[in-house]
């Protein structure tokens, strides 16, 4: 397995008050597949994705990464693994307002070991010809598009991402979806999806459910879908 | 980097605080170089010319003409040489001081022009600059048409002021002049004096001078009047002037560049505080907090290094013409201007020593946070701090409760509004309670102490009846030993019923001048009270004397001990009924070569008037410099509160609220402080005046009374208030901009 959780757990603690976000939560993803992790608000999605993007620390348990505990990673080995094996994109895109597009990319090659050209994501997002444009100036859609460029363009073993389409229309999430499925394949890339929406379930190789800090329900899909032909 | 690309893009979006702290910079850094160079090269100019021009030890008078000079000069290793001099009207308001040509000690320097000749005159250049003399001009003195030659300084007179006790220079209405000896001879009517300066360097000035007073006693000979030049205002006054310079040297710039720290704390820490998605993402993309200190860091960098240099190259550039300024009032030949290096390289450093330390902290303290906490923005939400959880305001009304929460919420913003409202108030008040205490000691301080209109002072003790309608005391000057510095003061005997000087105590009441009574920055000088006695020493005789002080007046018309005039006479062994001068309402007719000198109240005040002149240039400098600290300061602010108010005062938009009642409440916010801020700065500033004058009497034996009119405190908070008003108008436009979809986007995020 190329992504493996066994018994993680994570608390916060409102003064004295313990809130257990997961609870002995196990899941597994192979090399190369989209996963899926669907849940409510409140679920422990934000906080499994942030742990696996070793941004935040689990209380106890194991994430494994390519054979790799993070848990055991002091904060310079894990920002290494940041730096080398992992993309993120968000929800609300996080570009840095005053740098253009093709300087929101830089920012994160300009610290990868074996980056992609610029140019070469920003053809594959499909957006090369606003390279010089300022991410105010473009669309929600284009701008998560900037975002997925800025993920791929250190070629990341692991790609995490946080609700991409939460903030897009039905069309635009489509594509965005689409997106996604065509670097999955031309990279080999291992994807994990955290969403609410159940229909993006349908481009997944495994979805996990997860409710109150726990799987509930795992599913290895036979048929994945492309993202055109999924609705909901 | 190539985040390192958006530091000018957000510099430029965002103007108002980076230029700020911009203007703080080159103003400190200006001020630095300026002040500190000014210092060293007036010191440098001051120490060459006494030393190159032979400058005196001390002048002095005798009963008698020295006929044996060249032997005292040989047992004494000194060089004497007797010099002379004659004022004389140009007009009415005009004196020029005309002195014969010396040859030995206190030498003219050229500063243009060549020496004199027979025929021709030197001036000095301040004179002939404020009255329009050229060289080559015809100047008549005494009906003689004399040639300007050139102009000159003096080493005894570099400060040019008429008399001992005047406080300014004032080109236009008194200078010095020299002519040669057989022009000067020829007229009859000169006041004539010694200058000693004695050539061993290795032995103490005053031992020396006590031995050769000591000698001409010896010989029979009794000295009348003796100024060591370390009591000489003519020299101190620029000794203590530089020290003041040197003093503020320093303190002032480090004083604006801590404002300029807090300036660029806010800055940075409200930057971090909006990049804290952006940072967090950066952290998420592997960048390590090294590097991202590393870019913040370029901001106050950049903006260090800019004002630094554009500040320390204004600073170069204005030394050359801010020396020439003060060598209007100093009369020294200017040596080569130095700049030195070691100062440069300081003032380039300092801003960014400063700002990056203030930066660091502030980074280091924020990336704590965690990556999550960052992306999450927590800091946004703004948390509610002590002052707003403790103030009740809950009976306020909405639009109070509203400005005062404002100026609650962020602390550092208050601490920065409030620092730079008190510094800006400091500088403005400094010129003004100058100008106020000036007056004050000029005005009602002299005119209601001294009710005489002339003084005369003979060159010799006189026993006879004095002339009719005067009124005669006696005097010497003494000194008072301390480890810290000698004290010099004169103690006058005066008419116990004297009807020329009104003297009195600190509650109004007037003082038995049947008493000893010393006045109050005499007292403070010499630790003494009433009933207090110490030791004086007669600077003529060197004689010790046991003073017993009986009352303390509250007057600084000068350092005097005043006491019945038989007394004074019986104590320092003067014959009985002998006096040294005379007090009178009226001007008297008596040849000037009996006197040492004539003064007229009357025309020291309207000097004094005149000579306030500059000060009001200097006046107009302080207030442009506070109007600019006070402008940067309170448009910072607003701009902040704007800033970090947008999705607020977009949201009373969406909400139907008036441009008026928005301005209203958005930019009166912080009056509260700005009035604040000006009330604390008004006894700060009249302490610290105070405790510079004390500390500048130690060299000059001038005192004030710190004292502020009204009228001014009110003008200058008319300036603050102007000032704010300004920055309001300046702010209007920006919060107009503001667009309702700002509160939507707001929500969103």
């Amino acid at each position: 397995m190329f992504l493996e959780i066994q018994n993680l757990k994570k608390s916060y603690f409102n003064g004295n008050i313990e809130t257990k976000v997961l609870k002995d939560l196990n899941m597994s993803l192979d090399k190369g597949e989209i996963g899926v992790i669907l849940g409510p608000s409140g679920s422990g999605k934000s906080t499994l994705m942030n742990i696996i993007g070793g941004i935040d620390r689990a209380d106890g348990g194991s994430v494994k990464i390519d054979g790799a505990d993070i848990t055991k990673f002091n904060d310079s080995h894990l920002t290494n693994y940041r730096r080398d094996e992992l993309g993120f994109i968000f929800q609300f895109y996080n570009l840095v307002p005053n740098l253009t597009v093709g300087e929101n990319i830089e920012v994160v090659a300009n610290i990868s070991k074996s980056p992609i050209s610029i140019d070469e994501v920003l053809k594959a997002v499909g957006i090369l010809d606003k390279k010089h444009r300022f991410p105010r100036e473009l669309s929600g859609g284009e701008q998560q598009r900037v975002s997925i460029a800025r993920a791929i363009v250190k070629n990341p073993k692991l790609l995490l991402c946080d609700e991409v389409t939460g903030a897009l229309d039905y069309t635009t999430s489509k594509e965005i979806l689409k997106l996604i499925q065509q670097i999955n394949a031309k990279y080999q890339t291992t994807i994990l999806i955290i969403t609410h929406n159940t229909a993006i379930s349908a481009i997944a190789n495994r979805v996990y459910w997860l409710r109150e800090g726990q799987i509930v329900q795992e599913k290895i899909n036979s048929e994945i879908l492309p993202a055109e032909r999924i609705e909901w | 980097m190539t985040l390192n690309k958006k530091i000018k893009r957000t510099i430029l979006e965002n103007k108002s605080p980076y230029i700020g702290s911009l203007v703080l910079i080159i103003i400190s850094c200006t001020l630095y170089i300026l002040l500190n160079m000014l210092s060293v090269n007036l010191s440098e100019s001051v120490n060459s010319f006494e030393r190159d021009y032979i400058q005196e030890d001390a002048s002095f008078s005798t009963n008698v003409s020295l006929d044996n000079i060249s032997e005292l000069e040989n047992k004494f290793n000194a060089k004497i040489e007797q010099g002379a001099s004659f004022d004389y009207n140009i007009s009415d308001s005009k004196t020029l001081r005309v002195f014969r040509v010396n040859e030995k000690v206190n030498l003219p320097a050229i500063i243009e022009g060549r020496a004199v000749q027979q025929g021709e005159v030197l001036l000095d250049p301040a004179f002939a600059n404020a009255n329009g003399y050229k060289i080559g001009d015809s100047l008549n003195i005494k009906n003689k048409p004399y040639k300007i030659a050139g102009f000159f300084s003096l080493p005894n007179y570099i400060y040019i002021i008429k008399s001992q006790s005047d406080l300014l220079s004032d080109a236009n209405s008194f200078g010095i002049a020299m002519i040669s000896k057989s022009d000067f001879d020829s007229y009859k009517s000169a006041k004539t004096f010694y200058s000693i300066k004695f050539n061993s360097d290795n032995q103490n000035v005053k031992t020396q001078s006590e031995a050769f007073r000591g000698e001409l006693t010896k010989q029979g000979v009794a000295v009348t009047q003796w100024t060591d030049t370390a009591n000489n205002n003519r020299v101190t006054l620029v000794t203590a002037k530089m020290e003041g310079i040197g003093k503020v040297s320093t303190l002032l710039p480090v004083v604006i560049l801590l404002l300029t720290c807090v300036l660029t704390g806010i800055v940075i820490l409200r930057m971090i505080k909006q990049d804290s998605v952006i940072i967090g993402t950066l952290y998420a993309q592997g960048y390590r907090k090294k590097e991202i200190i590393n870019h913040y860091m370029r901001y106050p960098l950049v903006i260090a290094i800019l004002g630094g240099v554009t500040g320390t190259i204004f600073g170069i550039i204005t030394i050359r013409p801010m020396t020439a300024f003060m060598l209007q009032y100093f009369n020294i030949p200017l040596s080569n201007s130095v700049i030195s290096p070691i100062q440069i390289i300081i003032s380039l450093l300092l801003p960014v020593l400063f700002l990056m330390l203030s930066s660091l902290y502030i980074l280091i303290k924020e990336l704590r946070r965690s990556p999550v906490s960052l992306m999450r923005g927590d800091a946004k939400t703004g948390k509610v701090n002590f002052i707003e959880r403790r103030v009740r305001l809950d009976k306020f009304k909405f639009k109070t409760k509203f400005k005062l929460r404002e100026q609650f919420r962020s602390l550092s913003r208050l601490i920065f509004l409030l620092f730079g409202v008190i510094l800006a108030t400091m500088f403005l008040l400094l010129g003004f309670t100058a100008k106020s205490s000036m007056d004050y000691l000029m005005g009602e301080n002299i005119t209601n102490t001294l009710l005489f209109k002339y003084e005369y002072i003979y060159n010799t003790l006189h026993i006879d009846y004095p002339l009719e309608g005067t009124e005669a005391f006696s005097g010497s000057e003494f000194i008072m030993k301390k480890d810290s510095g000698d004290v010099a003061f004169t103690i006058s005997g005066i008419q116990p019923d004297t009807q020329m000087i009104i003297l009195k105590d600190k509650k109004g009441n007037v003082l038995n001048t049947n008493e000893s009574i010393i006045t109050q920055p005499l007292a403070e000088k010499l630790g003494i009270k009433e009933g207090g006695s110490f030791e004086a020493v007669n600077q003529v005789t060197s004689k010790t004397y046991k003073i017993t002080v009986d009352k303390i007046a509250n007057s600084y018309i000068g350092e005097y001990i005043f006491m019945p005039i038989d007394k004074f006479n019986s104590m320092v062994g003067y014959p009985e009924g002998s006096y040294i001068g005379l007090w009178s309402k009226q001007k008297l007719d008596i040849d000037e070569k009996y006197l040492y000198s004539v003064s007229s109240v009357d025309d020291t005040i309207n000097n004094f008037k005149a000579s306030m002149q500059p000060l009001q240039s200097a006046l107009g400098v302080m207030g442009l410099l506070s109007f600019i600290i006070g402008l940067v300061v309170i448009h910072v602010v607003i701009s902040l509160i704007i800033e970090e108010n947008k999705p607020t005062i977009s949201l009373m938009k969406v909400f139907g609220y008036r441009k008026k009642e928005i301005n209203s409440l958005i930019l009166n916010s912080p009056w509260i402080i700005i009035v604040l801020g000006y009330i604390i700065g008004i006894p700060l500033i009249m302490s610290l005046m105070d405790l510079a004058f004390k500390s500048a009497m130690q060299s000059i034996d001038i005192a004030f009374p710190i004292v502020i009119d009204y009228v001014y405190i009110i003008a200058g908070f008319v300036v603050i208030y102007a000032t704010y008003e300004l920055s309001k108008a300046m702010s209007k436009r920006k919060l107009n901009r503001i667009e309702m979809s700002e509160a939507i986007k707001a929500g969103k995020e």
